[in-house]
């Protein structure tokens, strides 16, 4: 579901603007720093789940209006090597701030029981995680299918020029695309921060994770990451289980597969 | 504006601070150490993991050697020289560790090698000390195969190790798992050569010492693993008693703290940790730590009870506001070993001081240790205990300690094969 929060924000972002953003990972290092300095001053991990993306979206705001929006233009390579520079920067600045060291607060008391089913026990925490994801998911499909800006997001996505010929003010539309997506990511970070070690370079372990899931589920489509995270974890739990030899390699070969027989993705829009 | 000449310019500056602060500093009753007239700072190439999830572990052993190093230039130096450390990020990759070593001698002119987090790395630069001939002092890596094949079957000498192998997690965790009141083990550890070597070691010496023991599962993550959930579903599902791990570092960190949320401390007698008394595993867990659980490391910072090791916690403490981890204890005994190796041999030539180094006898902060002539590995022991939440303590620390003599879990030359 972190995966899903993360490869949503990262589809939204291409999917409108065509931005391949490799600084989404690190935006969701930093949703799980913000967040813990949150808890450590405030003591509440729920104002932490809230300040935390809200901190990160202001970063992307400072992103896209600072930096992005001046090499839209310019050929794509610049804007990987933008936003890659957004990888090293931001992975330092946290060493700077924070040091080296692993963090991490504990488990809030009232999300850190388990349900017991039988043999088999469902941490109160993963519940949680998951009804936050289902909930975020509800809500993005509600605002992109439901609302007029939503109407205008999607209409930019399926055709850039028509939209802009027609009157939407793509810039700014860009930005508050931007900031959303950023949020998603610190949203990912903020929920993951309690049950994994926050560190500098955690994002990119998990940007390539999310590259992997939007690729499979189909570049711009929501539905696919979705399904392409949900997919990625149970390929990794069966693949553990009965060839684990192979775990590593199974989210490679099952992207390497959808490729093959539809290189557009599973949800993905065939380029015409 | 001055003409800028770059780093060529800085790093005079740098050495000529260096040698400054080392003569101008009183020198203290320390045995006059020969004047070796070397005209020019001895240098000593660091490598550890510097990034990613496991980087707290590098900086450790930053503090630690930078600590060493401060005092040894305090006292002048080793034979008039002062030591000059550069540090590089090894990123666990054998690639990257063998530039790294390639470099540090081949263009920094480093007299001496320091450090190495990940066995797979201590293993490729070791096969290649020949060629680069210079002694290496490997301060992490544990796998056996270093000292045991490298350096005792294969006589590769310029290869030495200051931190106690994996005979530590595999051989004094089997002699705390026999009286545990647990039958059926269970592994989650990580997927390379650390954790799979020292898993077999674990289960061929409980084995021997306790023959109806049972290893009913086992769970190998990949190097920057997040989500332990299914290895934890995976080896919960085969009912183990004892859960045995070498994950460490923010992966020991992340594992804990989910298996916390599937129960397993509820569910299993016994959860064991490699390296669950490093620091910043320590630090990291903090309140998440569950009492109870068996941990070690290559040190820890409240055994033994002797003048040297409270001196090093003293200063470690004051240098750099932090109790000490393992990595900043063997890195700063490297240091100090290659002064006394040294000025042993009033020389730094390779072939002298590996001399020097074989049967050197050192008074360490962990302890009294040898460096055993045969295979090159440092021989002391270190302490397996039990995580308890103290308020004295700014972290958890370790309880119970079981010490066990070397003679009961270093293995002897002629390294017979460990079955199993």
């Amino acid at each position: 579901m972190y995966l899903w929060l993360v490869a949503a924000g990262l589809s939204l972002i291409f999917g409108v603007m065509r931005v391949l953003n490799f600084a989404h990972g690190s935006l969701y290092m930093l949703g799980a720093y913000f967040a813990w300095v949150v808890v450590r001053v405030t003591g509440s991990f729920w104002l932490a789940l809230l300040i935390g993306p809200a901190v990160v979206a202001g970063v992307g705001w400072a992103m896209e209006f600072g930096f992005l929006r001046r090499v839209y233009s310019a050929p794509e390579a610049f804007q990987l090597l933008l936003t890659f520079a957004f990888v090293l920067m931001f992975d330092d600045a946290v060493k700077l701030v924070f040091g080296p060291v692993y963090q991490s607060p504990p488990t809030p008391a009232a999300l850190s029981g388990a349900f017991v089913l039988g043999r088999s026990i469902l941490p109160t925490y993963h519940l949680f995680i998951l009804c936050v994801g289902a909930l975020v998911g509800l809500g993005l499909w509600f605002f992109l299918e439901k609302t007029s800006f939503g109407l205008v997001i999607r209409a930019t996505a399926a055709d850039r020029e028509m939209a802009r010929a027609l009157g939407v003010r793509s810039s700014r539309l860009f930005t508050w695309v931007f900031i959303l997506g950023a949020a998603l990511a610190g949203l990912g970070g903020a929920l993951s921060m309690p049950v994994r070690a926050i560190s500098p370079g955690m994002g990119e372990f998990i940007i390539i994770e999310a590259f992997v899931v939007v690729v499979l589920g189909g570049l711009g489509s929501l539905r696919g990451a979705f399904v392409g995270a949900l997919l990625i974890g149970l390929l990794h739990a069966y693949g553990l289980l009965f060839m684990p030899v192979f775990e590593l390699a199974l989210g490679y070969l099952a992207m390497a597969a959808v490729l093959i027989v539809r290189p557009w993705g599973l949800f993905g829009a065939r380029e015409s | 504006m001055a003409p800028r000449r770059g780093t060529t310019r800085r790093r005079f500056l740098q050495s000529t601070a260096l040698a400054a602060a080392g003569l101008a500093l009183p020198r203290t009753g320390f045995a006059a150490s020969p004047d070796l007239k070397l005209k020019k700072p001895i240098k000593i190439g660091c490598q550890c993991i510097l990034s990613g999830p496991l980087g707290g572990y590098g900086e450790f052993m930053r503090k630690g050697a930078t600590l060493a190093m401060e005092e040894v230039n305090g006292q002048g130096g080793i034979g008039g020289s002062p030591i000059e450390l550069n540090f590089r990020d090894e990123e666990l990759k054998v690639d990257v560790g063998v530039k790294n070593a390639r470099y540090f001698v081949e263009d920094w002119g480093a007299d001496f090698l320091v450090g190495i987090d990940s066995s797979g790395v201590a293993m490729a630069v070791g096969e290649i000390m020949p060629s680069l001939n210079k002694v290496l002092i490997v301060t992490h890596g544990a796998t056996e195969k270093y000292n045991e094949d490298l350096v005792f079957k294969r006589h590769i000498r310029q290869c030495f190790r200051v931190c106690v192998p994996v005979y530590q997690d595999g051989i004094a965790s089997a002699l705390v798992a026999k009286d545990l009141p647990v039958k059926r083990w269970a592994t989650i550890s990580p997927d390379y050569e650390y954790g799979h070597t020292s898993w077999k070691m674990f289960r061929a010496y409980l084995k021997r010492f306790k023959p109806d023991v049972e290893f009913v599962g086992e769970s190998f993550a990949k190097f920057g693993t997040v989500d332990f959930s299914s290895h934890i579903s995976k080896v919960m599902g085969l009912n183990p008693e004892g859960i045995f791990s070498t994950e460490w570092g923010g992966e020991a960190v992340t594992m804990v703290k989910q298996a916390k949320l599937f129960k397993v401390f509820e569910n299993t007698k016994a959860f064991m940790i490699g390296m669950g008394s490093a620091m910043d595993v320590l630090q990291g867990l903090g309140a998440d730590y569950p009492d109870g659980t068996w941990a070690s490391g290559r040190y820890y910072f409240g055994y033994p009870d002797s003048p040297e090791n409270k001196k090093f916690v003293e200063a470690f403490r004051k240098r750099w506001n932090s109790y000490p981890s393992y990595p900043s204890e063997t890195s700063y005994t490297a240091i100090h070993a290659l002064k006394k190796a040294v000025e042993k041999a009033k020389s730094i030539e390779t072939e002298k001081v590996i001399e020097a180094l074989e049967g050197l006898e050192l008074d360490r902060p962990a302890g009294k240790c040898v460096i055993r002539k045969e295979d090159h590995q440092a021989v002391y022991a270190v302490p397996w205990g039990q995580i308890k939440h103290d308020p004295k303590f700014p972290m958890p620390i370790l309880t119970n300690l079981k010490v066990f003599t070397t003679d009961e879990y270093y293995r002897k030359p002629p390294f017979a094969p460990v079955e199993g």
